[in-house]
């Protein structure tokens, strides 16, 4: 964003500047720097120090961009059962079970003890919620009625838990989109798909469906419901 | 000891019989899910039974505003007998006023909907009030009934031979309010009135040509020379006027969509007709708009560029173009029969070959085959003229950076359609013949389709981009009186660009369950794709140091171009970072992003691109003044419109959607209450937008007929195009005596080297060919 604001001043500035300083002025004869003329090439007009400043400086500019957004992307697709970020399936008979226990760091990448399992599966043009084995304090699912969406179903989740959502579509491709999570994901026929639901924040929100699926695709919807 | 056996069964069998009562008079909605409306109460059979028959009654046939009305209902026939315990019930829906109940008989489920009670269902007929409207509505009323077999036996269930019936009324306040038409048919209307406004103009440019001799003697040889012409100047016109009429086309179903999307919960068009307008908007205005506009410049700059006569395969070129026309009539062909492609242009597998989409998609599908051979054929011809045709003294490095913008277009376009083509034609035949490349059960792929999609699509919106960056450099260094800042790196930025188009299509696909690593290498180079796009921006910023900027038209377009560019860049540099694609994917911060490059950057360097070289193609200066005003509006109503998007976008209102909800204090919906504002200000945006290429279009035909004759050479440009006449002859250059061509032009060399020097990228290309001749020269 920080960056996005530098380079449009930068390029705003340049062009308002050069429009407006080196425009011609009325009646005046006309400079013909580079010599043109129909039929003839015109003479080079280039700088070889300047258009190489502006490859390597927007180059240097994006490798940083890359790097500072890969921990980020390691977050959101984190790889099972891997140590760095939320563990392993939670062991609901060992002793030490505490529950995800989530933390969110200053750039809001969330780190958990460990992750619960649920089910999600996309059909035109309803969503399924399964909690598979999960107690009822960790995972609910209903239904309810939206006054603008008619009966919709709707998952319990709870705040400061991390849940892995196994995916598949039982016909065309649909993609719940979580809107207070800003996270989505394909769901697919014949192919499981993973997403990764980190919960800080409790409240109602939206999970809508972003991937095209046909007539009802728009009211397609479902509930997020995050308790404490 | 309770009640007995029997009493109970008697019991359960009423609520019974009254719970199939009331079941189907809450699906009898006439507007609810789908099936419903034919089918209506399928619970006692599918089909309305003609023994029942119901009424209404008490309706007047024009009520007063606000007057209550007593309205009885009420059915007779069927199996209902006197002495059966239950009778009858009913359904009563209207679609305006409101309903209230009378007695304990009937229950009001909300206002629009009134039902009978447990205590109503020994009658057939009942009492409701109903409250007009306060102002002028078309009302209608729906009546579901239903005659019991009320023996209550409880064997079968107690509902075995009930059957129903349906009664419609419609009435209407004092003053009679049109029904609202289908979009459909507005839409046909209004291309059909576009079409003969269109063959007006026409015929009156035909009269003005020659007002003498306006009769068909003369208009048929005119009208046949421009079907058959294969000149490359005539084809070039009949590909910008093709793409100027679907640019009407498509901008008119974006109006469609803005009406729908204008409010919170619009009922203008249903979600059936909106996916249909958008997959067809998307449609025209990428491959019956913006690519025939492209190839109507490519058409006439090209050789006139390259000092070419013609184009090297003029016969080719007119079936390029001739393909075109009846690709679209393909494209369109599902309308007519009520069910338009309704897949998105994207057309995503499984959904495109599924039994839910329409049956026009079959045809939409066979619509785009024809354009990729279309644009198959395009390819060959310029790739074969320009490598073969260049003027003397033209080396590869002497191209004007409009042609070589055409040229890396082309060979863009040329290496990925066959995959679109190849996808096309598997979906075609998923949906003709019931092969199963896309079906999943039968093993297909989900994932082929968005592969073989995307490789093409990525690369085809730089196709459709890259030649507005030629137009943009041509008329930036024209109207800056210099030579274009960095001519080299512009070559090899634009042709970078083409390269690294084929290795990014990833990225439309972060969320589509590909795996993280090609996901992770797809991020690194859509980044990438910035840092050619940046150098060419500089380089035009660069190109204004020192000149003398003339103001023009054309300067203003590629100016707004360069700042709309720039943001609809910026804005595509959030996509590749995943964390934030995840939560925009899909949503209008993706619309505001396309449409700011697409419109922004394709439609504002054609328009340029028209106001630039106008003059030469019709000898006729185009009115600056109306066009200071075109743009003037245009580019505040194209950011009014695109604009407010990214935030819509950010909120979380996704694509493709027909309606969207905002919370209030009543109702959760998707989006915060500003949202419903914001819709409101785009859609008058677009129509003032859509509004302002009207006065392009005048623009066109007044000074056609009465602007100031055009001097060959009216903005000081310095490549071929300016050295013929304007507008030019046939053939464009020299001469053909019927062996050899003779006064084709030959271009100097104002730097200081031998103009016959061949450069870095001629050597490239005569190391890849075969040595004429045996010397040992070639192998080092």
């Amino acid at each position: 964003m920080l960056w996005s604001i530098v380079v449009s001043v930068i390029a705003f500035g340049w062009l308002f500047h050069h429009s407006f300083w080196f425009r011609s002025e009325d009646g005046k004869e006309l400079s013909n720097v580079d010599g043109l003329a129909i039929g003839v090439f015109p003479l080079h007009n280039d700088d070889m120090r300047l258009e190489v400043t502006w490859t390597i400086l927007p180059f240097i500019l994006i490798i940083w961009l890359t790097y500072v957004s890969w921990a980020p992307i390691d977050n959101m697709w984190a790889p099972l059962d891997d140590d760095e970020y939320h563990g392993s399936e939670c062991d609901y008979a060992s002793a030490a079970y505490t529950g995800s226990n989530n933390v969110m760091d200053s750039k809001g990448m969330v780190t958990s003890d460990c992750y619960h399992l649920i089910e999600i599966t996309g059909q035109q043009w309803f969503w399924s919620f399964d909690c598979l084995e999960l107690d009822e304090s960790l995972c609910y699912t209903a239904t309810d009625t939206l006054e603008v969406y008619g009966s919709v179903p709707v998952l319990g989740l709870k705040k400061g838990e991390t849940y892995l959502a196994l995916m598949e579509s039982e016909d065309v491709t649909h993609a719940p989109w979580f809107l207070d999570l800003f996270t989505k994901e394909d769901v697919l026929q014949g192919q499981q798909t993973l997403l990764w639901l980190p919960i800080t924040d409790s409240g109602d929100s939206m999970i809508l469906c972003a991937e095209y699926c046909g007539d009802a695709h728009s009211v397609m919807s479902g509930v997020l419901a995050v308790h404490n | 000891m309770g009640m007995s056996k029997r009493s109970r069964l008697a019991v359960v069998t009423l609520l019974f019989v009254a719970a199939t009562m009331v079941a189907p008079a809450a699906q009898s909605l006439p507007t609810g899910i789908a099936g419903v409306k034919d089918s209506g109460c399928n619970c006692h059979g599918a089909v309305v039974s003609e023994s029942v028959s119901a009424s209404i009654g008490g309706l007047p046939e024009i009520y007063n505003y606000s007057e209550a009305y007593e309205i009885v209902v009420s059915f007779e026939g069927g199996p209902s007998e006197t002495g059966n315990i239950n009778q009858g019930g009913f359904h009563l829906w209207v679609s305006d006023g409101s309903l209230a109940v009378n007695d304990a008989t009937s229950q009001l489920f909300n206002q629009n909907e009134v039902g009978h009670t447990e205590a109503g269902n020994d009658q057939t007929s009942w009492v409701v009030t109903w409250t007009a409207p306060e102002t002028d509505k078309n009302v209608e009323f729906v009546l579901h009934v239903n005659s019991v077999n009320g023996d209550a036996d409880g064997n079968g269930g107690g509902s075995t031979g009930d059957l129903w019936s349906k009664a419609v009324a419609s009435i209407s306040g004092p003053v009679v309010v049109l029904d609202a038409a289908d979009p459909f048919v507005v839409l046909t209307v209004l291309i059909m009135v576009s079409a003969v406004l269109l063959s007006i103009t026409l015929s009156y440019i035909f009269y003005r040509t020659n007002p003498d001799s306006f009769d068909w003697e003369t208009f048929a040889p005119w009208i046949a020379d421009w079907l058959t012409s294969t000149d490359h100047k005539k084809i070039g016109t009949l590909y910008t006027v093709q793409g100027l009429f679907f640019l009407g086309v498509g901008g008119i179903m974006a109006m469609f969509i803005r009406i729908q999307l204008a409010v919170p919960g619009n009922d203008f068009l249903t979600q059936d007709q909106y996916n249909q307008f958008f997959t067809l908007h998307g449609t025209t205005m990428i491959f019956l708009a913006a690519m025939p506009l492209i190839n109507g410049f490519a058409n006439w700059i090209v050789p006139l560029q390259i000092g070419a006569p013609d184009l090297a395969l003029p016969r080719i070129n007119a079936m390029s173009f001739w393909l075109q026309p009846f690709a679209a009539i393909l494209i369109f062909t599902g309308i007519f029969s009520g069910g338009g492609a309704d897949t998105g242009w994207t057309g995503y597998a499984p959904y495109v070959v599924s039994q839910t989409a329409h049956v026009g998609t079959t045809m939409w599908a066979a619509g785009q085959i024809m354009l990729v051979a279309s644009s198959t054929l395009t390819g060959i011809n310029f790739l074969t003229t320009i490598a073969v045709m260049r003027a003397e003294g033209m080396g590869w490095m002497h191209m004007p950076l409009f042609t070589w913008s055409i040229f890396i277009a082309n060979v863009m376009l040329f290496l990925s359609i066959p995959a679109f083509g190849i996808g096309l034609i598997q979906v075609f035949l998923d949906r003709v013949i019931g092969t199963a490349f896309y079906d999943i059960s039968a093993g297909g792929d989900p994932l082929l389709w968005s592969h073989l999609f995307w490789y093409f699509g990525h690369p085809e919106v730089y196709v459709v981009i890259v030649p507005a960056f030629g137009v943009i450099s041509e008329v930036m260094a024209t109207s800056a009186r210099r030579s274009v800042f960095g001519y080299r790196s512009m070559v090899y930025a634009m042709a970078g660009i083409g390269i690294v188009s084929f290795i990014v299509y990833g990225h439309h696909m972060f969320t589509s369950g590909m795996s993280p690593t090609l996901r992770f290498v797809t991020m690194l180079t859509t980044m990438l794709v910035a840092v050619p796009t940046g150098i060419k921006i500089f380089n035009w910023l660069m190109t204004m140091n020192g000149g003398s900027l003339v103001y023009r038209t054309h300067t203003l377009w590629a100016l707004g171009f360069i700042l709309t560019f720039t943001i609809g860049g910026i804005s595509g540099m959030f996509f590749p970072s995943v964390a934030m694609d995840l939560h925009l994917h899909e949503s209008y911060f993706v619309i505001a992003h396309f449409h700011y490059v697409l419109v922004g950057g394709t439609v504002f360097g054609l328009v340029s691109g028209i106001y630039y070289w106008f003059p030469k193609a019709t000898g006729k200066m185009l009115d600056e003044k109306l066009g200071v005003i075109h743009f003037l509006v245009g580019f505040v109503s194209y950011n009014a419109l695109f604009w407010p998007m990214h935030r819509l976008g950010v909120w979380g209102m996704t694509r493709r959607h027909h309606t969207y909800f905002i919370t209030t204090e009543e109702a959760m919906g998707s989006l915060p209450a500003e949202a419903a504002g914001w819709n409101m200000l785009i859609t008058v945006s677009g129509f003032v937008f859509m509004g302002s290429f009207f006065i392009l279009v005048a623009n066109m035909i007044i000074s056609s007929i009465r602007g100031e004759d055009a001097p060959a050479d009216p903005w000081g440009g310095w490549s071929f195009e300016w050295m013929t006449s304007s507008p030019p002859p046939t053939p464009s250059f020299g001469h053909f005596d019927g062996e050899k061509w003779s006064g084709l032009p030959r271009l100097k060399d104002a730097n200081d080297h031998l103009a016959n020097e061949p450069g870095v990228v001629s050597r490239w290309f005569k190391r890849l060919m075969v040595p004429d001749e045996d010397s040992g020269e070639v192998s080092h």
